[in-house]
């Protein structure tokens, strides 16, 4: 150890060496934060009925156009009544879920029997996502929390730039194209969700994700569906796409001159 | 020299550097669709015309008729679309009278794939083709690139994915006309409520085998506006008189009329 | 002077050339709508469509963007819709502070200041937002304060913000403030005499400038909230717009 004063707390430089004083005066590496995402989810979709609302999101995680992972769960269950679905960067998913673990684990040591809200829930991820965003270094993800609060369904949407938004029918990514119209086609404004019961959205939700996996090139006929209501959380995993027509497919041929 | 002019590409590259305004185009971000029937085929389109957030045409027509068995479906640049449509429907007529023969729709594919290939993308169009001929009902689609499709069921435009999952869910084998033109009508709409750069009407044709091709002018009409809540007619007086002369344009004279007696056929 | 000059609109559009464009985090978009604020005599009105955007894609039908704050202060902060939410959100608080503080309500000039030194706080990274505040002044007369995205302000009669601001303002500036228009009394020789419109002519200002955007602006429709200030409170009415 250096004993005098200015040197205290620095190796010594017989036993050491001396301090290479180019690594102070290296030049400044900018900071690099995400600037895109790498392993991806596709859409969310949800939709509100008369008692609850309903999500899904199927189970790929694409590494570009590779389908890397065919079983990444990307429903996020918090407290008894409340379901996070992240679509985008499956690293921030990730960062995420620990987020929302970390918190529930601090509102739990008050063991208070009180529980975080869905609404709750929403401010906190869409205050975290707008603070990344302003520091340049966004969470890539867009987010559909989805629950029941003093017995009436909630559903909210933000994103990495932290705009929100509401609406009885929500969806990320390629479901805001495919899905949106086929739910607004049964759900178009506030109260349309009374006249839906649970077994018809599922029916609706099953006929969204086939959609979506005709269509959506990052997609996969395996997903989960979340079904909140006053009950609380339901998730059913693994369900896959049924009465699928391909069949008319091998009736196309060629693309216009060509006749077989 | 034949085909478009690019002399002043370089110079508009430059002056858009220089931070002058590119001029815009009118798009008609569409939803357009088309599908087959037993006997026949069925094109539909929305009426909305847009130049970037502007409503440029409410009620403009994007349904354009390349021969009477032929008809096209036109989405991307507005005048593009409608160009690139009359020079093939002229080239089809002469084609039909130098041949004696109907017009087929392959035909007509193929002269507008090697057109828009031609031009690289440069023109704009992007084009759902369908028609009735010799070999039964067609339906096709180019991109502006000059690609091809066929397909039972095809949407384009920026309303497209909203349409096709429309069709994608309600499409069948077997149709009849009057099904196949309730599903173009629901895939428009779905374009129409969804999709911002599609509003207004819809347009529909239908050609069926061995009959006349019609023509659905504003087949639906779902967005027709409401009466207005004032009245906005200016009272007489409000136009700002700045000043007022009073020219003469003819000299009035007088003249006494003689009194004549009238001539009377004996 | 230009209300506009401050605004980096580079960071919103990339200008067409042929150096290479940096690929870069834009932490802003475009979440479209329109608003529109009009003072009465003894009140004030701020309304704005409930249609939400990003692309040539409807968000929500229905999501409100004009807020009573506390105080009888209205307002809207139309454009960037995160920006705007948490510039609201934080006028909210403020209000609520200032009670806490001070014990009394705080007067609209003084919210109005209080809002520019808030945009203007973030002057390199703005809130990417036209602001509009309505409600009354120390007088009970109608006040309309509008704000350019970095904070330069003033009061108004009437003022429009957003997607659509350029197809309404005309139009209030012939109605309201009867620009171009003179005295059908003289005959045309005077000009129109500046009158207060009555709350009920305004609204149908508003709801005829709503559907006549609605018509014209892609990004515009859906649903219009109209909040009414008068020395009462605050009255929200609601009317559906076309949907397509």
């Amino acid at each position: 150890m250096e004993q005098r004063p200015v040197n205290w707390g620095r190796p010594r430089d017989d036993i050491y060496g001396a301090y290479d004083h180019n690594i102070h005066n290296a030049a400044k590496m900018p900071t690099v934060h995400t600037q895109q995402p790498i392993v991806t989810g596709t859409s969310v979709i949800a939709v509100k009925f008369d008692k609850g609302v309903m999500m899904a999101a199927d189970n790929l995680a694409s590494y570009g156009s590779l389908a890397r992972f065919t079983d990444q769960e990307r429903l996020i269950p918090v407290g008894k009544d409340t379901v996070v679905g992240v679509s985008g960067d499956i690293s921030d998913l990730q960062y995420v879920e620990r987020l929302l673990e970390q918190l529930e684990i601090e509102e739990n040591y008050d063991n208070d029997g009180h529980e975080l809200k869905s609404s709750n829930i929403f401010e906190y991820l869409s205050r975290v996502f707008y603070q990344r965003r302003s520091k340049m270094d966004p969470l890539w993800n867009a987010v559909i929390v989805a629950g029941v609060e003093d017995g009436k369904p909630f559903l909210s949407y933000v994103d990495l730039l932290g705009v929100t938004y509401s609406s009885p029918t929500l969806a990320t990514g390629f479901g805001a194209y495919l899905a949106v119209p086929l739910l607004r086609q049964v759900v178009d404004k506030e109260g349309d969700e009374d006249n839906l019961t649970e077994e018809d959205a599922r029916k609706l939700i099953d006929k969204c994700m086939k959609v979506l996996f005709y269509r959506d090139a990052r997609s996969i006929d395996k997903y989960s569906v979340a079904t909140i209501t006053s009950e609380g959380a339901k998730l059913e995993k693994n369900v896959k796409c049924v009465e699928m027509n391909w069949r008319f497919a091998e009736d196309i041929k060629g693309y216009g001159r060509t006749v077989a | 020299m034949p085909g478009l002019s690019f002399e002043n590409y370089q110079r508009n590259q430059h002056l858009a550097t220089s931070g002058f305004a590119v001029p815009k185009t009118t798009s008609t971000g569409t939803t357009i669709v088309g599908c087959k029937f037993d006997g026949g085929v069925v094109i539909a389109a929305d009426t909305r015309a847009t130049a970037g957030d502007i409503v440029a045409d409410k009620n403009c027509e994007k349904l354009h008729c390349i021969s009477s068995n032929i008809w096209c479906a036109g989405a991307g640049t507005a005048a593009d679309t409608e160009m690139v449509t009359q020079i093939i429907s002229s080239n089809i007529e002469l084609h039909s009278l130098s041949t004696g023969r109907q017009p087929r729709v392959v035909t007509c594919l193929t002269m507008l794939k090697q057109h828009l290939f031609k031009y690289q993308g440069h023109i704009g169009a992007y084009l759902i083709v369908a028609g009735v001929d010799p070999t039964g009902p067609q339906l096709m689609s180019i991109h502006a690139h000059g690609s091809t499709d066929i397909g039972y069921y095809l949407s384009l435009g920026s309303g497209s994915m909203a349409a096709m999952a429309v069709l994608e869910s309600k499409w069948k084998r077997e149709m009849n006309k009057e099904e196949a033109m309730a599903l173009c009508t629901e895939a428009i709409e779905s374009g129409i409520w969804n999709d911002l750069g599609s509003g207004s009407n819809v347009d529909m044709c239908v050609m069926e085998v061995g009959k006349d091709s019609v023509l659905h002018r504003n087949y639906r009409t779902p967005n027709v506006r409401a009466q207005k809540e004032r009245s906005y007619k200016f009272a007489r007086g409000t136009t700002g008189i700045l000043g007022q002369t009073v020219r003469n344009l003819v000299d009035v004279v007088e003249v006494p009329i003689a009194n004549e007696e009238m001539e009377v056929d004996s | 002077m230009s209300l506009q000059e401050a605004l980096p609109d580079s960071a919103l559009h990339s200008t067409a050339s042929s150096v290479p464009i940096e690929h870069r985090f834009n932490p802003y978009s475009d979440n479209g709508g329109t608003i529109l604020g009009i003072a009465g005599k003894d009140f004030a009105v701020l309304a704005g469509d409930t249609r939400n955007t990003t692309g040539y894609s409807i968000n929500s039908r229905y999501e409100p963007k004009v807020f009573h704050v506390g105080d009888n202060v209205v307002v809207s902060a139309n454009g960037f819709a995160a920006d705007g939410n948490v510039l609201v959100k934080r006028l909210g608080q403020q209000i609520q502070w200032y009670h806490y503080n001070h014990n009394k309500e705080l007067k609209l000039s003084s919210c109005a200041r209080l809002v520019q030194h808030m945009l203007y706080g973030k002057r390199f990274f703005p809130y990417y937002v036209h602001t509009i505040l309505a409600g009354l002044d120390e007088d009970g007369k109608g006040a309309i304060y509008s704000f350019d995205p970095v904070g330069s302000y003033e009061r108004e009669q009437c003022r429009a913000g957003g997607a659509a601001a350029s197809l309404i303002m005309p139009f209030l500036d012939n109605q309201v403030n009867f620009k171009n228009q003179m005295d059908p009394a003289t005959n045309g020789t005077e000009p129109h005499p500046i009158t207060y419109l009555s709350l009920e002519e305004v609204l149908q200002l508003v709801k005829d400038a709503f559907s006549s955007a609605t018509e014209r602006h892609i990004q515009v429709g859906d649903g219009l909230e109209i909040l009414i200030v008068t020395k009462d409170g605050v009255r929200t009415e609601y009317s559906p717009l076309k949907r397509d």
